[in-house]
């Protein structure tokens, strides 16, 4: 049983790695920073540890899909981050191939459905 | 609030010092906000610190995520023939030394703990200097050659075709790595036997070494390394070459045989400067009684010795020549 745990845990893992970047494009329309992100993802089911999102802002940053600014208003110096105009456009076709993606792998789980294990995967 | 700089200073001494400051302050913010989080209006406890230090995890494993560039000092496009280098190397060296080792037991046997330890010391300098330089060369070439590499992969992968899969090599063409390594340590072994001052007649005295009536001329030294580097170094290219190619191939021919030529031209230019050979060694002989003056063996040897330039100059392109051949006759049986 623990070997299946294994296994399950390992693909999730790289399933979630997989969704990550889209999750968090997804939620930077506007801008905010990297804890406001982490709560706000924790409270969409989308749980994401800060020590994964933060490098990651970072690379997507390097990347040029987002911009960043530091806002030093207010009580301590917070680093906004917004989809910069490449990052709009990849994240719209993004979404488009996403939601492909979706209908695809559901048509595939449905028509396994009839077959015991077809769902479980 | 100690710990939390410790475990800033952690993450970030292991990063890019450009990038340092910005995610030390950027940490250092996330952390804030984890705490007052956690402590909900009160006062923030070492409890919490520790909490929250602990849900961010290993500081060596965060500063990993944020450089995610791999870098290498000899990389994995580099490795495998590092390691062929690197055992063909040290194999040689191994073996030189030992020979060397042998022939001094052989030649001085009272001395032989005094050739031990230095068959030691040299071991212990010469190893380190080879694996260094071998290293160093390697991380060289990472350095300077990898984008070259990385641009001609992506290029290639843009246009690749099946029709550009290369053929699997006949058995007949392919090239055993063993017999290639084997062959570049067997010239690795010449060159240092025959660049030794014992290449040459040994004379023995109630049964001791007692001196050696060398080849080549001892006035000048120098011209024979060049000489033994012209036969046996040009080999140890060729056998190169055929590691790097894997299998017989027309290129593989066409420069093998450029090399070839090239070393003829150099041994001919070589061979026509004088006194390269012991112009005493005749003499030698006779003095040390090996050879009686006018004798029939003397007339014999004596003819084979005034010969051995024309001997070489006729043998040698044979040999090379005969090597372009038998590349051509393989890759030619390939074929089939």
């Amino acid at each position: 049983m623990s070997e299946i745990k294994e296994h399950l845990e390992k693909l999730n893992h790289e399933l979630k790695r997989g969704t990550l970047t889209i999750a968090v494009l997804s939620q930077l329309k506007e801008p905010q920073y990297g804890y406001s992100l982490v709560t706000s993802l924790e409270e969409k089911d989308f749980p994401v540890e800060a020590n994964t999102l933060y490098p990651l802002l970072r690379r997507l940053e390097k990347q040029g899909l987002l911009e960043s600014k530091w806002d030093t208003n207010e009580t301590r110096p917070r680093k906004y981050y917004l989809l910069s105009k490449t990052g709009e456009k990849v994240f719209e076709q993004l979404v488009i191939e996403w939601k492909k993606m979706v209908m695809s792998m559901g048509n595939l789980l449905n028509n396994g459905e009839g077959e015991e294990n077809g769902t479980s995967r | 609030m100690e710990l939390v700089d410790r475990y800033i200073h952690a993450v970030t001494q292991k990063l890019p010092s450009k990038a340092r400051e910005e995610i030390g302050k950027e940490l250092r913010g996330l952390i804030d906000d984890m705490l007052e989080e956690r402590a909900q209006g009160d006062q923030i406890t070492d409890q919490h610190i520790e909490d929250v230090l602990l849900e961010l995890g290993d500081p060596r494993e965060l500063a990993l995520k944020y450089r995610d560039d791999k870098k290498y000092f000899i990389g994995p496009t580099l490795f495998d023939p590092f390691v062929i280098v690197l055992k063909v190397t040290l194999i040689s060296v191994f073996v030189i030394m030992g020979t060397g080792f042998i022939i001094k037991m052989i030649l001085y046997p009272p001395e032989i703990l005094d050739a031990f330890i230095h068959f030691i010391l040299d071991i212990v300098t010469v190893v380190p200097m080879a694996v260094g330089w071998i290293v160093l060369s390697f991380a060289l070439v990472e350095i300077l050659i990898p984008d070259g590499i990385k641009k001609k992969q992506v290029d290639r992968g843009d246009r690749w075709h099946p029709a550009d899969l290369p053929e699997i090599p006949h058995p007949k063409g392919r090239i055993k790595k063993g017999e290639v390594i084997a062959g570049i340590i067997c010239y690795m072994i010449l060159i240092a036997l025959c660049s030794s001052k014992f290449l040459g007649i040994w004379l023995f005295e109630d049964g001791h070494f007692k001196a050696v009536i060398p080849f080549f001329n001892p006035n000048f030294y120098g011209y024979q390394l060049i000489f033994i580097l012209l036969i046996f170094g040009v080999g140890i290219i060729k056998e190169a070459l055929k590691l790097v190619f894997g299998k017989w191939t027309i290129k593989l021919v066409i420069i093998t045989a450029v090399v070839n030529v090239l070393s003829i031209i150099g041994l001919l230019i070589f061979i026509s400067l004088p006194d390269i050979w012991n112009p005493e060694f005749m003499k030698a002989l006779v003095e040390n009684g090996l050879l009686i003056e006018g004798s029939e063996t003397y007339v014999t040897v004596n003819n084979f010795w005034n010969g051995i330039t024309l001997f070489l100059t006729i043998l040698f392109p044979i040999a090379l020549i005969w090597d372009i051949v038998d590349g051509l006759i393989r890759v030619q049986r390939s074929k089939y």
